[in-house]
């Protein structure tokens, strides 16, 4: 179930940056989505899933993008597993606390592609560096915000589900 | 599993991708993985939905729009179409003249190849990492094979995953081109600056060249995978970068962030002469 659902996120993560891209096409130089559902899903605190989970995300993200395969899986793994090892020890029921933790999930990714890149491409040809540094804080930014809107909506649909739930077996025991 | 045991997968599943970027970032072309074409083949059709439903989306708001310029458009088609096959006769002509010069020194020029149209699914031209993943249909696309539009050079095919193939842009921070500079047919190597914007950049063309703004710059047909003639961009500025070589700027010949369909050159023909040293090449 907890699998199925995993994979549900990732489905709507792909689906979402593409009609993204297909509308705004500088979409996915403002949000990263797959970021986002990565850091949501390591709030839960298993490490394990997070990081295989951020793996398959990362790995997805590679498969639409054009650098070396493996560079946002890389990344995206790592932010995985730092943040559910955070999520361990921090408890976040704000929705002002799951924009901090996106947006710097966020950061870290940005960080560690940029070194990577640097790092083991031959031509890497980042931006400049100011460029970058508004660029990813912007991002970073926008993936928080998103973060917080998938998480609201995520907390109203599961208590909608919950109050309905309990409404039927009340009707069940009436019954 | 416990933390310990997470933390070893951990390391094995970071060494291993750094091994893969490492080994990726090293080539100077890209290789495939057999992960990357898996996700091709799941990614590929959800892309193409998404493309699908919003041409539908699209052409459903614009219907009443779309039916009152439709025989406007069909005029305008009309005259295009009449002026086409003017030309085409003009280049008949020139074609004939052009195979009697070529037959009188005994010299054949290459020709293009055949087209085919493919569909664009997916396009990220503005991103640090662009890309564009085309839907070929029952016949494949092959590793290399040049992609055009209309307007000029597009990629080229750099991973093949049944229907489904990604192309590498000429304004890939990783892509160079062979190419030469139509006035003077002096030649250098087009690259793509990858930086926002998606210049392209001509280097190795001596400071003693004239080059000016203005000046196109077509495919020089030497580096192996794109013929002679297609058009790359246009010659923006002009600087001294060094005290051999100019600093060349280009806009590219295309629009890349308006392609819904490209054209994949079917093959480039091999000189007679290897054709008749290697007569089971591929042709």
């Amino acid at each position: 179930m907890r699998a199925a659902k995993l994979l549900a996120s990732l489905a709507f993560a792909v689906l979402l940056h593409l009609v993204g891209t297909r509308l705004l096409p500088t979409f996915p130089e403002r949000v990263d989505v797959f970021l986002v559902i990565v850091a949501l899903s390591a709030l839960g605190g298993s490490t394990l899933q997070a990081m295989l989970f951020g793996l398959l995300a990362g790995l997805a993200q590679d498969t639409l993008a054009s650098g070396p395969f493996g560079l946002f899986g890389f990344a995206d793994t790592a932010v995985a597993y730092g943040m559910a090892r955070l999520a361990q020890r921090l408890v976040i029921q704000r929705a002002t606390g799951v924009f901090a933790v996106v947006s710097f999930a966020s950061l870290l990714q940005q960080v560690l592609v940029a070194a990577l890149a640097f790092l083991l491409l031959s031509n890497p040809s980042l931006p400049e560096p100011l460029g970058m540094l508004e660029q990813a804080a912007a991002k970073a930014a926008a993936c928080g915000v998103l973060g917080m809107v998938i998480y609201g909506l995520g907390g109203r649909f599961r208590l909608a589900f919950e109050a309905r739930r309990r409404g039927r077996m009340g009707r069940l025991r009436l019954g | 599993m416990d933390e310990r045991r997470t933390g070893y997968l951990l390391t094995v599943l970071l060494l291993g991708q750094l091994v893969l970027v490492a080994i990726e970032g090293a080539r100077s072309t890209r290789s495939r993985t057999y992960a990357e074409m898996i996700g091709m083949r799941v990614l590929g059709p959800m892309a193409r939905l998404v493309t699908a439903a919003s041409g539908g989306a699209v052409a459903a708001g614009h219907k009443v729009e779309l039916q009152g310029q439709l025989l406007d458009e069909n005029r305008r088609l009309r005259r295009d179409v009449e002026e086409l096959r003017l030309r085409l006769l003009r280049l008949g002509d020139v074609e004939q003249e052009l195979a009697r010069l070529g037959d009188a020194v005994r010299y054949s020029a290459p020709l293009l190849g055949e087209i085919r149209a493919v569909d664009v699914v997916y396009a990220d031209y503005a991103s640090w990492l662009r890309s564009l993943m085309l839907y070929t249909g029952s016949q494949p696309a092959v590793v290399n094979q040049p992609v055009l539009s209309s307007a000029g050079l597009v990629g080229r095919v750099v991973v093949v995953a049944g229907p489904y193939a990604k192309v590498q842009l000429i304004t890939d921070r990783a892509a160079s081109v062979g190419a030469m500079i139509l006035r003077t047919r002096r030649q250098g190597v087009v690259r793509g600056s990858g930086q926002e914007g998606g210049g392209l950049s001509l280097e190795y063309v001596p400071v003693s060249v004239d080059v000016r703004p203005g000046d196109s710059v077509l495919t020089a047909g030497i580096d192996g995978v794109y013929p002679r003639g297609i058009p790359v961009g246009t010659v923006v500025s002009v600087e001294a970068g060094g005290q051999l070589f100019h600093k060349i700027r280009l806009a590219p010949a295309v629009d890349l962030g308006a392609l819904d369909q490209v054209y994949l050159l079917e093959h480039a023909p091999l000189p007679q002469q290897l054709v008749k040293a290697v007569p089971n090449a591929r042709r």
